[in-house]
């Protein structure tokens, strides 16, 4: 009955082409509008990281200036990263089963001369931690351990890229590489790692791809090594100059990331980090309000806006275009099925039920919404080909949006709901139709 | 005028007519929030920084050769950089500066006025030298510039100050002040002194270090992370070192950007090949700084036409709908005497009614779907002179996309009136 009433369906599409392709042509673009916002939005919104997002937590103190809160468009947040002094010390704690601040610099590496000119790389300073942490996969070798923490111990961890840049894309564990100053060896080689956001450093643009070299944190006293990314300062500098002084400052330059294994874990963490301000007023520091963030990832991202905003503006007009679609299609269907009223007529007289004629009606709406939404989905696919492109000229990354499964099948979804929605009204006007009206007018 | 025939059978035909009411009313909100924000797009982008963007090369010095970790060295390496840069022909200006216009950032502090005990007002804060006005292009409004001799005294006295570690007093500030000439823009001078001139006048830090105001300039618009866009104080020194390596800013004379930015690199190279260089024009700074903006106005822009075009199609197929139902009619009312200036006018008529009904619910959607997307999303409030204006475009959308059908109806012959009985 099903496949009777497509082939009706179809000729009657086939009957008038001109018609049926401004319906077509009217759904198909409300369906790449809608389609192509909808995904543009998911590329920032969705979880980055789903595998780790329950048990990782961005940690951020409120150690500000007390005459003011952090500047930004929340005046409730504290500063977005933690001073160096606050993070040697929490991460004292046993609590987190794993743990670690971060950053990022720039240094100059010499590759072998056949290789080329020095060059100046970005450059992340993690703890061992970071890799289990945030699931990042190996191509070769590992991260490294404890102890080349606590050395530190001149050990490297590289991209893909850099490794094909460097050593040809083989197996480098156990290479050295040149870093500024000094030979670092190579102990693990990454795989292809490119999260949809940047989770771990969210203070910056966060859409870039992840960096190509990690080295352990403690080299930031040895090498006195500067942030490159955000370092954000207040008050009086109480005399301290030099790198020294700027570790012992208040700037706060460091993302701070913990693993609590359960909420058992993370308001044990919470009491800790509480105590932990309420000791350091004793000292004269943290003056404000306790105001300590033990965030998810979500909440994370939801307070550095990773969602652009007008990512959600364009996916509300967008989802209204698809409705003036649909509206425009119910027109043009009345019209359409109106018209040839005196068919209705004799398939009526002829026997057909009302139900029949309603059925038949609404298979030929969701045969358009499927036509349709296929010719839409392939119009997004070129849109976020083009965003893609624009991407890359800009930010210098050009995978970032595609069409996920959940995409498509909200495509699919929106598509037969157009159909059904733009459909149900004409089908029930021409079912309602008598017989002896539809033959009179013959 | 055909009014009480036409509400009379709009009445009978409230559905489809309804839809076209609920379809020009959703195209006019749409289209009226579209170009409300294009157009706060484009007032975002048409900001002037005050400077001659156009003409203005970015060029970044970054040392690897060890000797470049000695401040001797770094001074010379800087000195002949510059010497360098001056001499290639078509340079206007050249500057050694942190300050980069356009990349979204820089660097900040907080001052307040000078033993006012007021807030501590946060600004942009970059050195400067002899020729950085100049390379920008700004504009010294009231006192003066820098000199070379004193950006390069001041460099060395500030860098021995903050060699080592100042002693503090009983309030935790350093027991000796420290004070800069400097100069800051016109609004950063209109905030710290809302009623006077800010020429002459002292400023202080956290530290109680202090800062004499010594120039003012015209403007200055370097969009920041914060809202102290147009907020700045310039200071005399030098900026370079091993890690972060020296900037540049040179000022080509109109015309000849392109052919100073192919030399620059290779001049530079000659001159001391331990270090790297990167050369960038402004204008592609300020490109990629605004392509997120530019983008989006694209695609508003795109939508609009998109929407138009759906929803012109939609009233075309009302009228041929509603032209092909009445045909017998039309021929009957022809028959009767009417001309085909009448048919015309009441398709025309009919139509302006509904798109009519349509703007009037259309204005009250615009409306509401913008106080909605202010509040979600934030974004710039609705102009009614916008909604007006998207009124106007929708009546003659409306109207042109009725002529062509209307006129098919006016072109019935009185005969077919008869065909058919």
């Amino acid at each position: 009955m099903l496949f009777h009433n497509l082939r009706i369906a179809w000729k009657s599409l086939k009957r008038n082409r001109a018609l049926s392709i401004l319906i077509v042509t009217g759904i198909a673009l409300g369906i790449a509008v809608s389609t192509t916002f909808a995904t543009v939005r998911h590329s920032f919104a969705k979880d980055p990281i789903p595998t780790r997002s329950g048990v990782l937590y961005y940690v951020r103190l409120d150690s500000w200036d007390p005459l003011k809160p952090y500047p930004g468009a929340d005046s409730t947040l504290p500063p977005t990263q933690v001073t160096y002094r606050d993070m040697t010390e929490i991460m004292k704690s046993d609590i987190p089963s794993r743990q670690g601040g971060m950053f990022k610099t720039a240094l100059y590496v010499f590759p072998d001369a056949k290789i080329g000119q020095p060059f100046r790389e970005t450059i992340r300073l993690c703890f061992s931690d970071f890799f289990p942490m945030f699931d990042v996969p190996f191509r070769y070798g590992s991260g490294w351990d404890k102890k080349a923490d606590e050395g530190p111990e001149p050990v490297v961890v590289l991209s893909d890229e850099m490794n094909d840049k460097l050593f040809g894309g083989k197996n480098s564990v156990g290479k050295t590489v040149r870093i500024s100053d000094r030979d670092f060896r190579v102990v693990g080689v990454l795989a292809d790692w490119a999260p949809s956001v940047k989770i771990y450093d969210l203070t910056q643009n966060f859409i870039e791809k992840p960096e190509k070299i990690y080295m352990p944190f403690n080299f930031v006293k040895p090498m006195q090594l500067r942030t490159f990314g955000n370092s954000d300062g207040w008050g009086s500098s109480g005399g301290l100059s030099g790198f020294d002084g700027f570790l012992q400052s208040e700037s706060c330059w460091i993302q701070m990331w913990v693993e609590l294994p359960d909420k058992a874990a993370v308001s044990k963490y919470k009491d800790f980090l509480a105590a932990y301000v309420l000791d350091q007023k004793k000292h004269g520091r943290f003056q404000r309000p306790v105001n300590n963030r033990v965030s998810t990832v979500e909440e994370w991202m939801r307070d550095q806006r990773v969602v652009p905003p007008e990512t959600t503006a364009m996916l509300i007009v967008s989802l209204l275009f698809l409705g003036v679609c649909a509206v425009n299609l119910v027109g043009l269907l009345l019209g359409k099925f109106l018209a040839r009223s005196s068919e209705v007529g004799v398939r009526r007289a002829l026997g057909a039920s009302r139900a029949d004629i309603f059925v038949q009606h609404v298979v030929e709406c969701e045969l358009i919404g499927v036509v349709g939404g296929a010719i839409g989905l392939a119009l997004s696919v070129g849109a976020l080909a083009l965003l893609n492109q624009w991407l890359k000229t800009t930010q210098l990354r050009g995978d970032y949006f595609h069409l996920d499964i959940p995409m498509v099948l909200l495509s699919v979804g929106l598509s037969l709901a157009a159909g059904l929605a733009a459909g149900l009204y004409p089908a029930w006007r021409t079912c309602r139709l008598s017989p002896a009206v539809h033959l009179s007018l013959q | 005028m055909e009014f009480g025939p036409i509400l009379r059978s709009m009445r009978r035909n409230k559905v489809r007519y309804g839809l076209i009411v609920a379809e020009v009313a959703l195209t006019l909100a749409i289209v009226a929030n579209c170009v409300n924000m294009i157009r706060d797009s484009r007032r975002q982008m048409a900001i002037p920084s005050g400077f001659d963007d156009d003409n203005i090369i970015r060029v970044a010095s970054r040392p690897f050769a060890p000797a470049f970790k000695e401040d001797g060295y770094l001074d010379n390496s800087l000195r002949q950089d510059m010497e360098v840069l001056r001499a290639i022909p078509g340079v206007k200006a050249v500057s050694n500066t942190r300050f980069l216009p356009w990349q979204g950032g820089g660097s900040s502090m907080e001052t307040r006025v000078l033993g006012s005990k007021g807030e501590m007002l946060r600004n942009q804060v970059y050195n400067a030298d002899e020729g950085t006005l100049d390379a920008l292009g700004a504009r010294l409004i009231e006192g003066r510039n820098f000199t070379r001799e004193e950006t390069a005294s001041e460099a060395l006295r500030m860098r021995q100050i903050f060699a080592k570690a100042r002693p503090v007093g009983a309030d935790g500030t350093p027991l000796e002040k420290t004070s800069q000439d400097i100069i800051i823009s016109k609004a950063f001078g209109a905030l710290l002194f809302p009623d006077g001139k800010a020429l002459g006048k002292r400023l202080e830090d956290s530290d109680g270090d202090q800062y004499r105001i010594v120039g003012v300039i015209d403007r200055f618009y370097n969009p920041y992370g914060w809202p102290i866009h147009e907020y700045v104080m310039f200071f005399p020194s030098y900026s370079r070192n091993f890690v972060g390596g020296a900037g540049y800013l040179v000022r080509a004379e109109p015309g000849k950007k392109a052919a100073v930015m192919a030399s620059i690199e290779k001049a530079l190279v000659a001159s001391n090949n331990g270090r790297s260089v990167q050369v960038q024009e402004l204008t592609q700074i300020k490109e990629r700084f605004q392509a997120r903006t530019a983008l989006l106005a694209n695609i508003l822009s795109i939508l609009i036409v998109l929407l138009l075009f759906i929803t012109s199609l939609g009233i075309v197929g009302l009228t041929v709908f509603s032209v092909n139902e009445r045909t017998r009619q039309i021929g009957t009312r022809r028959a009767l005497g009417a001309q085909r200036g009448d048919i015309l006018r009441y398709f025309l008529l009919e139509n302006w009614i509904v798109t009519t009904l349509g703007l009037a619910l259309g204005i009250l959607l615009a409306f509401g779907l913008n106080v909605a997307l202010v509040s979600k999303v934030a974004g710039p409030r609705m102009e009614p002179g916008l909604v007006a204006l998207g009124v106007l475009l929708l009546w003659v959308a409306g109207l042109a996309a009725t002529f062509l059908p209307a006129l098919r109806g006016a072109r019935v012959a009185p005969a077919v009136a008869t065909r058919n009985v």
